[in-house]
Order: structure tokens, then C-alpha cells, then sequence
């Protein structure tokens, strides 16, 4: 005979067969429910980290699909690298057996109508490529194989991927229609790039030529992007390594540094971390909603099952066994639901990847949107996380069921539940107190110089349990209200239960003010950003046409309109005067900037007005002409400000291909536009610098009585390669792109209600459970059951005040802290704080209703059972 | 054999004392009725006896062994083998059959399958519920449903039965029923009974009652035609 002492594992598991298990058949809905709700937290958690993952999984290195992966990279600090120094390199490697790979980008557009697609056409010595090591000595063969010498130099033939042939309906033979820069051009191709097992796939949008033939179709003879070396495989690998890179670092010269492929990825998705950063912390944010009503929900079902655990503990179950058998049933519960959260966020990242990607495309780097992978580390993560929150949240109620004496249980009547730290009020003050100490802090910086405002998240889930917390407080005060007015018998018995409200109540409101909180703090950031952008944008756009280099609106679009082509448009009779603006990347102390080389309208005292944080002297079209003091003078974006700690009137040094340059920084502006650091100068001086006369993108002012939107067609009649937008059209795109930024907000938003609206109808099934007696007295008194359900429906419209009260003023200390705290922190943007009111009063009628109609259905089904059958 | 012996309980909720200091003591197989009106104070004695409540002071012993020390564990195994109690609103556990309920206490008692099965056989039998050994609980009527209470409490063949109201929720003609069922297996086993009632019908079976008011047993009587 095994008796439980010896083996509690065989009570547990007659617990487990005779109880738990019967318990879930017979509570079909309730368990599918609970399972539901955890799933959805999982999902929304590992929905974002995989869209984030994809998104920037993408960013890799053109030239890896081809010729495999570098050893290291030689980069320019500034523009592109001459050709010459291909034998200065090869001069300083010596004798070692190092592959030298020169590699031209360029940005090419798509000339379809309507296609946003953007080409990298990437030009590598293909006869250099042909005879690497890994295709000489190895077993794959490099993917151009069936191009042979037909390409060799020519400019206008290239390979496609096999992805884009697929997608297109293309072959060898055919045409592709781009632009490349302002030129239009039929590229032929000549072949299918061959994916292979042995090498990363080729990206879509990658178009690879041979080195001359792009040099000249691009304009850039003699200019090269970057070189990538390969040391030769074998036992000296690792020393021939070593080698050549001291060689390198030894010798560098002021034009180029070296760096690893792995390091070019780690700095180049530093950028956009923050905004990466955010949403995970915000997907973070709603598991700890789901947390909460989990908790809120295994309590609800602890409730239901509170007077079957007293039988169990009445008949020799001791409370350790009902411990133990709940945690397993947690465990199974979590791990059902989060196995379901990993194949419902699996299929949300699909639907969210896409917005992440264009995001990051548009304000940080080129990146691919890559196909969502779960890795078994990201599988067992949320596993774990799942599972333990299930865990946690079962522990706190099964534990205090299991402790009650089962006498005091198998009495009838209410009885305390929730958490005893939602009824600690001095807690709740200090974590308030807590929150703002922490809101000081400065923000952390990692070692690859990304601001961590550390403080700012600590300082949010400080306010998060703060309030949680204190929205109890706010039940009184709606009793007393509820019971003004004319006498209602049903609505008096509701407020009646918030008179002195135990820990089942404050749970609930707790649970669905951090779900409200959190959503209408995102509600407050977004409309934060939108009035400032609008403002910005308004302040900002005030030519009447705008005009860019083919290919998409981002900061990634490389592509240049030529000195013949902007001049064209600056001498049409229509146009009265233009800003005109080139953009170039650099890098300073290892951080990628952009360096924008201005000239602005001199024609009228209409051109580019800055919105300036600290004013130049002087900020007319002639501001960054005169040298002060033998220094270029140079504006600066906010974002340049924070990250390089430097302000107006301090100096630093500009990398260009004629040198460092002296600069003076003589005002900083707001820019909502990027993330990453902007230094503007005047465009004379970059025309030398980089002996460049093409521009990026020009404002032009029409002169009076001239109809934009004809002045805007005619130009992309004339240049079609141009994208030509009115002012109206590009304030329109700009809004459009600042939304898309943020439809992963509205569906965690959404996800975040939802479950909260779920949990509290959980919550109130498990109140009116306790209060079957209660109820039973009200039938007998003449209540009927429409009566009754509407008294629940009262509850459950006041818990949601409660809970929208406390979520309220939650969202207006959270959104402060965004505004103020974590997003200048983050991403170096001064925002003004905007209450969205409108969306603020749908939130509030959306869930009073939905609180109310939830309450009034379970009112009504408890409002026939008989109190003794209650189960 | 003394099968229960309780000295000088007490028990207090805040200020309010309920139990002021009882004693009492039952013999094997002798019948006791609880009497007195409500707030006395008798289910509280009840409940500290089954150890599923606390007293603050005093000794309980069942069949000579001192419970009031016990730790919640030891409490839990003196359920699951020498005392079992019945309730007035039957507590079965909703989620298995009459049949399953009756095992239940077994099973946890670590008793081989065989043996349970036997038990379970003849326990159905002697409360008569063979016809409904596979219903459950929502499908019993209020007296079935005592029934099955009154097997599973019968089944770990306990020294003492604990019965709080048991025929408080019954109509006359099953209380009648039920009471006979005890009178008989308390006869048959020779099991000590503390029937807490406020019905005169409870007594018949009865070998004394105790009279309680205020937390204190103020009289007893014994009564002539109990079966002790």
C-alpha cells in the first residue's frame, strides 16, 4: 500500500486524474479561456521580437551571397574610396594570401508605375570573385557561373536573384527597366543568380554587375564603396589573419578604417535599436497585462473551485498536495497556452513584419525583410516565460485557498482573495515616489555608444504598480457617487460591493487600469508625435514642390539627381527660386552620421526654415557660408546633439575625402525625420570636398499665380526618373509613413483591451460565485433574473471606471515619462505632450460597454443556478 | 474503548468566544446528539474535532491519541483514517460519480486497487445506491446525495463519524432513511457518532444528548432506548 506520506506523487496524481483533469473537461470554456488569455500574452510578446528580428535579420552584406563572407572591411570614412588605394592595400598586405575584393553599391529605383522597390546594384570584380579559393579549390561554384564573359564591363548587364525572377516573370534575356540616379536605364540580364546551400541566399533586390560596367553606368569611375578581404582557408588562417589586420590598423590612413563583417552588422543595427528597443519593452509591457489578468484569471477559477479544495483538504489532502497539484496544473495550463502563444505570435510577427521592416528602411538602413525563424533558445524562452507567469499567477490564490482553514471555506459568503499587496496604499505611494526618483537617472550607455534610459523603463513599472495600487482607492468615492440620486435598488446592491472593497475587486480594477494604462500612455505618445509632427511638418514644408532622387522616402536612398538634370528644373519659367540639399553618410568615432551639404533659395525670402533648438546668429540662406574663425560653421539635429554630447559653438573635426575638416557647430534643430545624427553645411563646401555636383533632393518655390500640382506634373513629365510631389502630397506621405510607424502599437494596444475586458469578466464570474447566496436571497426577495444581471452589469461598469480612473491617470504619469524621459533618451526627440481626448473618450465608452455587456451575461447565467449546485 | 475524549476546549474569533472551555468524551460505537441554538457553538467543536478548524486551548483525543498537537499533516492522515465527517450540504466532490466519490478517501489512503473495488462494492450495497453508483452528483437527489457522503465517510472504516446536520437539508421521509443508515452501520462497525441537530427526529438514534449555550454543554441526558 502506498500511503501519501511515502509517495505524494501518487496523491497528486489522483488529484490530477480525479480531480484537475475532470475539472477541465467539464469547464470546457473557462479553461479554454485561460489558456486563450496566456496564449495572447505569449503571442504578443514573441509576435514583436520575431517581427523585430526579421526586420533587421535582413541587414546583411550584399556581397555574401556571392563570394561568400569577408574577413574583414575597408570602409571610407566619408563618401566613397578611390580606386587607388586597391594597391596601396595590396602593397601593404606583402606576401600574405589575401583576397582583395573591391565592391561598388549603388541605389537603383524601380521604373514600374506604382512599385516603391528599391535595386542595390553591386558591382565586384567578377573575374577576381571567380577565382577565389572557395570556387578554385572547393566543391561550390560561384552563383554567375552561366554568365561568362558576356557581362564582363559592360554597364548595362546584370544578374538577378532567383527570388525577383520568380516574382517578376523574368529570364535571361529579358529587360529590367530602372533608373539609376536620375538616368533611365534597360538593364538586360544575363542571367539567374543560383542560390546555393553553401552560401546566405541572394537578397531580391540585389542586382550584380561587374565592377567597370557599374563604375560607369553610375558615374563613378575610380570609385569604389568599400573592399572586402579574404584570407585563404588553411592551417595559417587564423595568423595570416592577425596579421594582415595590424598590418592594417598600423598603416590606416585618414580615408578608410577596417572593421569585421560582424561589427559592420552590430553598428549598423545599433541604429534603430532604440526604436527596437521600445517595442519590446512595450510587448514586455503587455505580458506583464497578461500577467496580471492571468492572475486575475486563476484566481477567478481558484474561487470556482475553492469549496471542492476544502472537501479535498475535509478528506486528508494535506494543503501541500493542493499546492503541488496546482502548480502542475499551472505548469500544464502555461504550457498549453504558451505553446499556442509560440504558433499565434509566430503567425502575428508575419503580419507585423512588414511594418517594422518599411520603419526601419525608412528612418534607419537598408534592410530585407527576412522569413520569421523561431530558434529552439526563443521557443524555450517563451516557454519558460509562459509557464512561470502561469505559475506565479496560480501560486498566490491556490496557496492562501490551501491555507484556509476548510471549515471557514465551506461557510458560504464572500471571502478575501487577490493580492495583499494591492490593499498596501504606503506601498503604492512609495513606488510612485520611487518612480520619479528613477525618471532622474540618467539613461545607461552600452559599449557600443546606444542610450538604455534604464531609469525611464524601472521608473514605468514603478508607475505601472504604483497605480495599480492605488486606483483601489478610487471604489469609495464611486460607491458614494452610485448611490446618489434617485433610489435604484439594483445599482444601491452594486454600489454596495464597492464599499468596502476586498482584494478580489481591487485585483480586477488593478488589472484593467495596467491594461488601459499602458494603451492609453501609447495613445498619449502617438499623439504627442502627431502634433509635433504636424507642427514640425507644417513649419518645416514650406516650398511648393518637392523633388527627390528616384526610389523610395528613405534616409537609405542613395540615389542622386545629376547638376544638368537640377539645373534644368531651377531654370523652368516657372520656378522662382530652389533649397537644394546632398546627402552623404560618414562616420565619426565610429558612429554613422549624415552629412547634408546645403544651398538654399536666394531668389526671395521664401526657403528652408529650421525649427531651432539653439538659434545661429545668423540663419538666413547665407547662415553657413562665412567661415568663423577659419572653421566651417554647421548645423546640427537633435540627434547629433545627444549622441555626440556636442551643442552650439562647440567644434569637431569632418571626415571627407580631402580630409578632416574644422567645424563649428553654429545651431541646433529639431529633426523628427531621423534617428540618426545630421550635420548640415553649405553645399559649396561639400561640391569640393567630394567633387560632387549631383543633389539628393531639392524645394522648389514656384513663382506667383503657378498651380503646383501642373508645376509638380510637368517636372516628372519632363525628368521622369524625379519623384515630384506637391507640398500637399508630401505632408499626406509623411503622416502616412508616421502612422505605419506605429501600427504595431494599435494591435498590442488592441491585444491589451481585449484581454483585459476577458479577465474581467473571469473576475466578476468569480465574485458572483462567491456571492451565490447572495444572490439566491435577491430571487427570493423579488429580483428577477434580468434584475440581477442588470446589478452585475452595474459592478462590472464600475470596476471598468475604476479601472479606466486609475488607468487614466496611470497613462498621463507613463505618457510623461515617455515624452519627457525615455524618448529624448532613446531617440534624441523633443516631443509636446498632446492628450488624444477623442480616442481617450472611445477607450472609456468601449470598455464601459464592453465591462457592462460582459457583466450582464455573466449575471444572468449566475442568476439561474441554485445556490446549492453552484460549482 | 474511548473513542473520543475532549477537555476544556476553547475557542475565540477576535473577542468573541465560542467555545468556553468543553469537555466531553464518547465511547466506541456510542451515539451523542449535539444540541442547542444556533451561534452555541456546535459546529465550531465540530470542526476543531475534525481538525478542519483550530482550537486556541485544550486537548482532543480520538481513540486515545492526542490530536491537538498534531501538525497539519498529522491532522490530515488522522482524516484520512480514523475520522470522517458528514455535512449537511453533503459536499461531494462535483467533478466524479457517486461510485468515484466513495473511492475516493481510499485511493488517497494509499489503499490497493482490489481492495477499494471490494469496498466500494459493498459500501454501495449497504446504502442502497446500486442503481445510482455511476450518476453524478448533479443528477442525485438531496438524499442520494447524503448516501454517497455517508458511504465515503463509512469507507476508510472510521473510529468516529462527525455529522453536522446531516438530515438538515432532507425532507422527513429521507431523513427518516438516512438516520436508519447510520443507526445501522454505527451498530454494525461499532463507530462513535457526534451528530450536531436541531431536530428531535436525530435523537431517536441517539444514546444521549448534549445540550449547548454560549459555548459551554449546560446539561445532558441520557436517553433510554439508544443503542449504545
Amino acid at each position: 500500500m502506498e500511503t501519501p506520506e511515502e509517495h505524494p506523487a501518487a496523491v497528486v496524481r489522483l488529484l490530477w486524474s480525479r480531480v484537475i483533469w475532470r475539472h477541465w473537461r467539464r469547464e470546457k470554456k473557462l479553461t479554454a479561456i485561460l489558456v486563450g488569455i496566456l496564449a495572447l500574452g505569449v503571442a504578443a510578446f514573441l509576435a514583436v521580437h520575431l517581427a523585430n528580428k526579421a526586420a533587421v535579420a535582413g541587414f546583411g552584406i550584399f556581397t555574401d551571397s556571392v563570394s561568400g563572407e569577408s574577413d574583414l572591411l575597408i570602409r571610407p570614412k566619408a563618401g566613397d574610396l578611390r580606386e587607388g588605394v586597391l594597391s596601396e592595400i595590396r602593397e601593404q598586405s606583402g606576401s600574405l594570401p589575401v583576397g582583395i575584393f573591391p565592391v561598388l553599391e549603388v541605389s537603383a529605383a524601380d521604373q514600374a508605375i506604382g512599385s516603391r522597390m528599391m535595386f542595390q546594384l553591386v558591382g565586384v570584380d567578377l573575374v577576381a570573385v571567380q577565382n577565389a579559393p572557395e570556387y578554385t579549390e572547393g566543391t561550390d561554384a560561384p552563383p554567375f557561373i552561366d554568365g561568362g564573359v558576356e557581362i564582363l564591363g559592360r554597364s548595362d548587364r546584370g544578374f538577378i536573384s532567383e527570388t525577383l525572377a520568380r516574382k517578376r516573370n523574368l529570364e535571361a534575356g529579358d529587360c529590367l527597366p530602372i533608373f539609376v540616379n536620375d538616368r533611365a536605364v534597360d538593364l538586360e540580364i544575363i542571367a539567374i543568380l543560383q542560390d546555393s546551400p553553401l552560401r546566405p541566399g541572394v537578397p531580391e533586390e540585389m542586382i550584380l554587375m561587374d565592377l567597370p560596367g557599374l563604375q560607369e553606368l553610375a558615374g563613378r569611375e575610380g570609385w569604389i564603396s568599400r573592399i572586402e578581404m579574404r584570407v585563404s582557408p588553411g592551417s595559417d588562417y587564423k595568423r595570416n589573419l592577425d596579421g594582415l589586420s595590424t598590418i592594417l590598423e598600423e598603416r590606416g590612413t585618414a580615408d578608410y578604417f577596417v572593421e569585421t563583417p560582424e561589427a559592420r552588422k552590430e553598428s549598423v543595427t545599433t541604429m534603430g535599436s532604440g526604436f527596437r528597443l521600445n517595442l519590446t519593452i512595450l510587448s514586455s509591457l503587455a505580458l506583464l497585462v497578461g500577467t496580471y489578468l492571468i492572475m486575475q484569471a486563476m484566481e477567478a477559477a481558484v474561487i470556482k473551485r475553492r469549496s471542492e479544495i476544502a472537501i479535498l483538504r475535509a478528506l486528508g489532502v494535506t494543503p501541500g498536495q493542493v499546492r503541488l497539484a496546482w502548480i502542475l496544473e499551472s505548469v500544464i495550463l502555461g504550457s498549453i497556452g504558451s505553446l499556442l502563444g509560440v504558433v499565434l505570435g509566430w503567425l502575428l510577427a508575419g503580419a507585423l513584419v512588414g511594418g517594422i521592416s518599411q520603419t526601419v528602411n525608412t528612418l534607419y538602413y537598408r534592410t530585407t525583410t527576412d522569413s520569421i525563424t523561431l530558434s529552439a533558445l526563443e521557443i524555450g524562452f517563451s516557454l519558460s516565460f509562459g509557464i512561470l507567469s502561469c505559475v506565479v499567477a496560480a501560486f498566490v490564490p491556490a496557496r492562501e485557498a490551501a491555507n484556509t482553514p476548510p471549515a471557514l471555506t465551506m461557510k458560504s459568503g464572500s471571502q478575501k482573495g487577490g493580492l495583499a499587496m494591492l490593499q498596501n496604499i504606503p506601498l503604492g505611494v512609495t513606488l510612485l515616489c520611487g518612480a520619479i526618483l528613477c525618471a532622474l537617472l540618467p539613461p545607461y550607455v552600452t559599449n557600443r555608444g546606444v542610450n538604455v534610459p534604464v531609469g525611464g523603463y524601472v521608473a514605468a513599472l514603478f508607475f505601472v504598480l504604483g497605480f495599480s495600487i492605488l486606483s483601489g482607492l478610487l471604489f469609495s468615492p464611486l460607491a458614494r457617487i452610485l448611490q446618489k440620486g434617485k433610489r435604484n435598488p439594483l445599482r444601491q446592491y452594486a454600489a454596495s460591493q464597492f464599499r468596502k472593497t476586498e482584494g478580489r475587486h481591487r485585483l480586477t480594477a488593478a488589472g484593467l487600469a495596467v491594461a488601459i494604462g499602458m494603451s492609453a500612455a501609447m495613445g498619449i505618445l502617438v499623439a504627442s508625435f502627431d502634433t509635433t509632427l504636424k507642427s514640425w511638418i507644417g513649419h518645416l514644408l514650406k516650398a511648393d514642390v518637392y523633388v527627390s532622387a528616384p526610389g523610395s522616402t528613405s534616409i537609405t536612398n542613395e540615389s542622386t539627381i545629376s547638376k544638368a538634370t537640377w539645373k534644368a528644373v531651377e531654370a523652368m519659367p516657372e520656378v522662382e527660386g530652389l533649397d537644394v540639399l546632398r546627402r552623404y553618410k560618414l562616420v565619426i568615432d565610429g558612429k554613422e552620421v549624415f552629412l547634408g551639404g546645403s544651398e538654399y533659395n536666394q531668389n526671395s525670402d521664401r526657403f528652408l526654415r529650421l525649427i531651432w533648438l539653439r538659434e545661429p546668429e545668423n540663419d538666413g540662406p547665407l547662415g553657413l557660408v562665412e567661415k568663423t574663425e577659419g572653421r566651417f560653421p554647421a548645423y546640427v539635429n537633435e540627434s547629433f546633439f545627444r549622441k555626440f554630447g556636442l551643442t552650439k559653438g562647440d567644434q569637431f573635426s569632418l571626415p571627407t575625402p580631402k580630409g578632416e575638416k574644422p567645424i563649428v557647430i553654429s545651431g541646433v534643430y529639431a529633426d523628427y525625420g531621423s534617428e540618426t545624427g545630421v550635420v548640415i553645411v553649405s553645399r559649396k563646401n561639400t561640391r569640393i570636398w567630394f567633387s560632387d555636383d549631383s543633389i539628393s533632393q531639392m524645394a522648389v518655390y514656384a513663382g506667383e499665380g503657378v498651380d503646383h500640382s501642373e508645376l509638380s506634373a510637368r517636372i516628372g513629365q519632363e525628368h521622369p526618373s524625379l519623384n515630384a510631389r506637391t507640398n500637399a502630397r508630401l505632408r499626406a506621405e509623411s503622416l502616412r509613413i508616421f502612422h505605419q510607424t506605429f501600427s504595431v502599437t494599435y494591435a498590442l494596444e488592441a491585444i491589451a483591451v481585449i484581454i483585459a475586458v476577458t479577465g474581467l469578466g473571469l473576475a466578476l464570474s468569480g465574485l458572483l460565485m462567491e456571492r451565490a447566496a447572495e444572490l439566491e436571497t435577491l430571487k427570493s426577495l423579488g429580483a428577477t433574473r434580468r434584475g440581477i444581471a442588470t446589478a452585475a452589469a452595474w459592478e462590472g461598469a464600475g470596476l471598468a471606471i475604476v479601472g479606466l480612473s486609475g488607468g487614466f491617470l496611470m497613462s498621463g504619469a507613463l505618457g510623461w515619462l515617455l515624452i519627457y524621459v525615455i524618448n529624448p533618451q532613446s531617440f534624441g526627440w523633443t516631443l509636446d505632450y498632446a492628450i488624444p481626448w477623442k480616442s481617450l473618450a472611445g477607450l472609456s465608452v468601449l470598455t464601459i460597454t464592453a465591462a457592462a455587456a460582459v457583466a450582464y451575461g455573466v449575471g444572468f447565467r449566475y442568476a439561474q443556478l441554485r445556490y446549492d449546485r453552484v460549482e | 474503548m474511548i473513542a473520543l475524549q475532549v477537555s476544556k476546549l476553547k475557542k475565540s474569533y477576535g473577542a468573541d468566544s465560542v467555545l468556553a472551555g468543553i469537555s466531553l468524551s464518547l465511547k466506541e460505537g456510542e451515539r451523542a446528539a449535539l444540541m442547542g441554538p444556533s451561534g452555541s457553538g456546535k459546529s465550531t467543536l465540530l470542526n476543531c474535532i475534525a481538525g478542519i478548524d483550530r482550537s486556541d486551548s485544550g486537548e482532543i483525543s480520538i481513540s486515545g491519541e492526542k490530536i491537538s498537537d498534531f501538525d497539519e499533516n498529522a491532522l490530515c492522515k488522522m482524516r484520512r483514517e480514523n475520522v470522517a465527517t458528514v455535512f449537511q450540504f453533503f459536499h461531494l466532490l462535483p467533478t466524479l460519480s457517486a461510485k468515484e466519490n466513495i473511492e475516493f478517501p481510499m485511493q488517497l489512503a494509499g489503499w490497493e486497487k482490489e481492495a477499494v473495488a471490494n469496498r466500494v462494492e459493498e459500501l454501495i450495497e449497504e446504502v442502497g445506491l446500486d442503481h445510482r453508483a455511476t450518476a453524478m452528483p448533479h443528477e442525485l437527489s438531496g438524499g442520494e446525495m447524503q448516501r454517497v457522503a455517508i458511504a465515503r465517510a463509512l469507507s476508510i472504516r472510521p473510529k468516529l463519524i462527525l455529522a453536522d446536520e446531516p438530515t438538515g437539508n432532507l425532507d422527513s421521509k429521507t431523513g427518516e432513511d438516512i438516520l436508519n443508515l447510520l443507526e445501522s452501520v454505527s451498530n454494525t462497525y461499532r463507530i462513535a457518532m457526534l451528530l450536531v441537530t436541531h431536530s428531535k427526529q436525530v435523537t431517536r438514534i441517539c444514546d444521549r444528548t448534549l445540550q449547548m449555550k454560549d459555548g459551554r454543554i449546560i446539561g445532558q441526558e441520557e436517553l433510554s432506548d439508544g443503542n449504545s
